[in-house]
């Protein structure tokens, strides 16, 4: 375990350098994309009143000003005051993640749970009926668009059938949909690959070895197969993740879920720089969280890793 | 997937054994149980501090926590509010008699000091609210005694009543806002308003509970819940499934699908704005009226009516909407004559020089759309027109700048029921839009804002609106309807100005 101190310094270094690189691009990109002020403004403002909300802003001082401020202000988990909510930023974000992470882990843990057995028992059973029609499913999961499954589940399961609400945010019932909806591109992405890492794993020669020892079948998928297979399947599973927490921008829009997505989009339209310099933060936080946590698996399942 | 029946419906539920489908559903449907109101609207508040936003949102929640001293109800007329009587007490005086025993929600008494806090706050540099301009005319307020108030106005202003009704007017807790500041009061708002702040969730709900001690009367439901739903789709079916009794902001496209399900109809309001092509008049060749009245004859309003709005709309006349007091109900509805456009273009000596109409894409109503339409209907009377669509910051800016190339979309909202409000606000010298001058238009725009003669703004209106027809500073295009998806149960009155009236005398749910 000599190696692990300098690997996670490591980590953390560029994890650092990530999340700088990050907040100055969104700086710049935000600061090209327009002017808040005539969004808060009614549309008869005089341009004295323009002038005077952009000196209260502090969007009047030059750019390397106001970058500099960002990061000193940033560096001490500050980011301003959002714009558009007249509450500091951070705070605004923070009430959007409870949301967040529950549409997010039950979307992941649905995705995980359905699509690792599915994605097995496919490679294990290749060519049957079974690996085909979900196969089949995953195809169709990964290439509808979100906005267009998410709408059919509410026009069917909500309104035809009258099982679960419409939208919303509230009990399990509410989760269903959404959760469903999310979890559709990760797990036909999950199954997917987990079958292609398993049919590749399947195929090798200490498999036939295994098999000729007369290890029990069910030993050899999951400890000689599935261990094998495992490093590609983890690193989907922790992309899809990260992926699920900040990326359910359309799931969250279809459903009026209250999430950190429909928090970002919405915060780009009202050019609310410090909401969307603080959402952009904690996703790339996130991320690189995740990754980090990818990383340490890595290490525990092969051990060359942690060298190389 | 768009003709569920009604049966379906029963038959879905019924076989499934939810709940509702165990007593008849057509009787259901026109009175319930319920004693809260779920209103959907398409995107959430962003502050409660009515001071503090204008957007249409924000003001359906803040005037419904606050009130002004004068409210204008969805008929237009001008009611008492937090005052009782008003009058013009001279030429730059008015005196309002304050309402007693009105408590605050949190128990404080209301009185003439909160009236007179509350409009200067809108001014004081130091709150930097976002309404500051709202009351310009106004020189300095009294209040005497803790039932009177006196507005001092800088010149003679007969719309200052008008003024007080609309944003910016609505009154808030001197005691309240001293004790714990800006911050602490749009997070916790204290109103004197038919419904008292209970909780809100960003983007997801607000909850509002009855004030059972308003003034005016306990509203019809003990709770109101204010649901952002931005999606059309789930908005809709929301609604049809009974989630939620109102929704907001219902295209016209879609109005068909909420009054064809038996339990919901579509209630509608005359929309009390325009949208019209305003003109860069200095920009040849639209600095020559001819041209300007070609372009007008040019469009077949009728037509973008009834294709682009479902016939949700009317053909506007002049500058007024219909519903201003001023409206004049003889003047015919703008024409469309291709004959009469050409004519004009030659006389004007148009030379095929490109104009342009640059759109936004989905920021008002159908921008882009009826660009497509004018600009093909200008073709066919020979005039080399353009689309080009443009981003809304890019539209923001080139407002500010006033750098727009030829024509763009504007939705000026007539906020006072007066052309004072909208197309002068807009318009005149000095306004975002002021792109055109002529002396007489402006003397008597200029006269009619400080007259309190009734008689002599509508002579000078009638006048100024000749000038208008022959000058057209702006191509009005349409009036439109605002519509709302509601539960039969529903009864309810929308408001020309996008508010969510639901005090007593507008709101009633029929209960069994």
């Amino acid at each position: 375990m000599s190696g692990l101190l300098p690997f996670l310094g490591s980590r953390l270094l560029r994890a650092l350098v990530a999340l700088w690189l990050v907040s100055s691009v969104v700086f710049v990109v935000m600061r090209l994309s327009g002017d808040p002020v005539p969004l808060l403004l009614p549309p008869d403002a005089p341009r004295s009143e323009i002038f005077r909300v952009r000196a209260e802003l502090g969007l009047d001082r030059p750019l390397p000003v106001q970058y500099l401020v960002f990061l000193g202000h940033a560096l001490s988990g500050d980011f301003g005051r959002s714009i558009h909510f007249r509450e500091p930023a951070v705070r605004v974000v923070a009430g959007y993640l409870p949301a967040t992470f529950e549409l997010g882990l039950t979307a992941f843990v649905l995705a995980a749970l359905v699509a690792l057995p599915v994605g097995i028992v496919s490679a294990v059973r290749r060519n049957s009926l079974v690996d085909q029609l979900s196969m089949g499913i995953a195809l169709i999961g990964q290439s509808a668009p979100t906005f267009f499954i998410g709408i059919l589940f509410i026009l069917i399961v909500s309104l035809k059938l009258g099982l679960l609400p419409t939208s919303g945010r509230g009990d399990w019932r509410h989760l269903v949909l959404p959760a469903l909806t999310l979890g559709a591109f990760a797990m036909a992405s999950i199954a997917r690959l987990t079958r292609s890492a398993m049919l590749e794993v399947l195929g090798a020669d200490f498999i036939r070895t295994a098999r000729a020892k007369g290890v029990a079948e069910a030993l050899v998928i999951v400890k000689h197969a599935l261990k094998n297979a495992a490093v590609p399947i983890v690193t989907i599973t922790g992309l899809q993740f990260g992926s699920l927490l900040g990326g359910a921008v359309v799931t969250e829009t279809v459903f009026a879920w209250p999430g950190i997505g429909r928090l970002a989009i919405q915060s780009i339209y009202n050019r609310d720089y410090p909401v969307v310099q603080c959402v952009v933060f904690v996703s790339a936080v996130l991320f690189i969280v995740i990754n980090f946590c990818v990383d340490l698996v890595y290490g525990l399942l092969d051990p060359r890793v942690r060298t190389g | 997937m768009n003709n569920l029946t009604r049966r379906e419906l029963l038959q879905g539920a019924a076989a499934l054994g939810v709940a509702g489908a165990t007593a008849p559903r057509s009787a259901q449907a026109q009175t319930t149980q319920k004693r809260e109101l779920v209103v959907a609207q398409g995107g959430d508040i962003s502050k409660f501090d009515p001071h503090f936003s204008t957007s249409s949102n924000d003001i359906r929640v803040s005037f419904n926590l606050f009130d002004n001293l004068i409210s204008r109800r969805p008929d237009g007329k001008l009611q008492p509010g937090l005052a009782t009587e008003w009058k013009m007490t001279g030429p730059t005086t008015w005196t309002f008699k304050i309402r007693q025993g009105v408590k605050w929600h949190n128990g404080d008494p209301f009185s003439a000091a909160d009236v007179k806090y509350s409009l200067e706050r809108t001014w004081d540099p130091n709150v930097k609210s976002r309404v500051n301009t709202v009351f310009t005319t106004v020189d300095r307020v009294e209040a005497p005694d803790a039932g009177t108030v006196v507005i001092h106005t800088k010149k003679p202003d007969s719309l200052l009543a008008a003024r007080l009704a609309f944003y910016g007017g609505q009154i808030v807790p001197k005691k309240y806002l001293d004790a714990v500041g800006g911050d602490q009061f749009n997070a916790k708002p204290v109103g004197t308003g038919p419904v008292r702040f209970v909780s809100w969730t960003k983007d997801d709900k607000i909850v509002l509970d009855a004030n059972p001690d308003y003034w005016g009367g306990k509203i019809d439901v003990d709770r109101v819940i204010i649901r952002a739903i931005p999606d059309l789709a789930p908005r809709i079916a929301a609604l049809l499934k009974g989630e939620v009794d109102l929704i907001t902001q219902l295209p016209p496209d879609h109005g068909e699908r909420v009054a064809g399900n038996p339990t919901t109809r579509v209630l509608s309001a005359l929309y009390a704005g325009f949208y019209v092509l305003a003109v860069n008049s200095k920009r040849p060749p639209l600095d020559n009226p001819l041209v300007k009245q070609a372009l007008s004859l040019g469009i077949d309003r009728e037509l973008i009516v009834k294709e682009l709005w479902r016939g949700r709309g009317i053909v506007p006349s002049g500058f007024m909407v219909k519903g201003d007091t001023l409206f004049d109900p003889s003047l015919p509805p703008l024409a469309y004559n291709p004959a009469q456009a050409r004519d004009r273009l030659k006389k004007a000596g148009y030379k095929g020089e490109e104009i342009v109409i640059e759109t936004t894409s989905g920021y008002t109503a159908n921008d882009k759309p009826m660009s497509e339409a004018v600009v093909a209907m200008w073709r066919d009377v020979g005039v080399n027109a353009k689309v080009e669509v443009v981003e809304y910051s890019v539209r923001a800016q080139k407002n500010r700048d006033k750098s727009f190339k030829g024509l763009w979309w504007s939705d000026p909202t007539s906020t006072l029921g007066d052309p004072d409000g909208m197309m002068w606000r807009l318009l005149g010298p000095g306004g975002p839009q002021d792109y055109w001058r002529h002396a007489r238009f402006d003397e008597l725009g200029d006269a009619a804002r400080f007259s309190a003669d009734e008689k002599f703004r509508a002579n000078a209106y009638r006048e100024m609106t000749k000038i208008f027809l022959e000058h057209l500073p702006w191509v009005p295009v349409i009036q439109p309807y605002e519509d709302y998806g509601a539960q039969k149960y529903v009864e309810w009155t929308p408001d020309p100005l996008q508010q969510l009236e639901i005090r007593r005398f507008n709101l009633k749910v029929r209960r069994a």
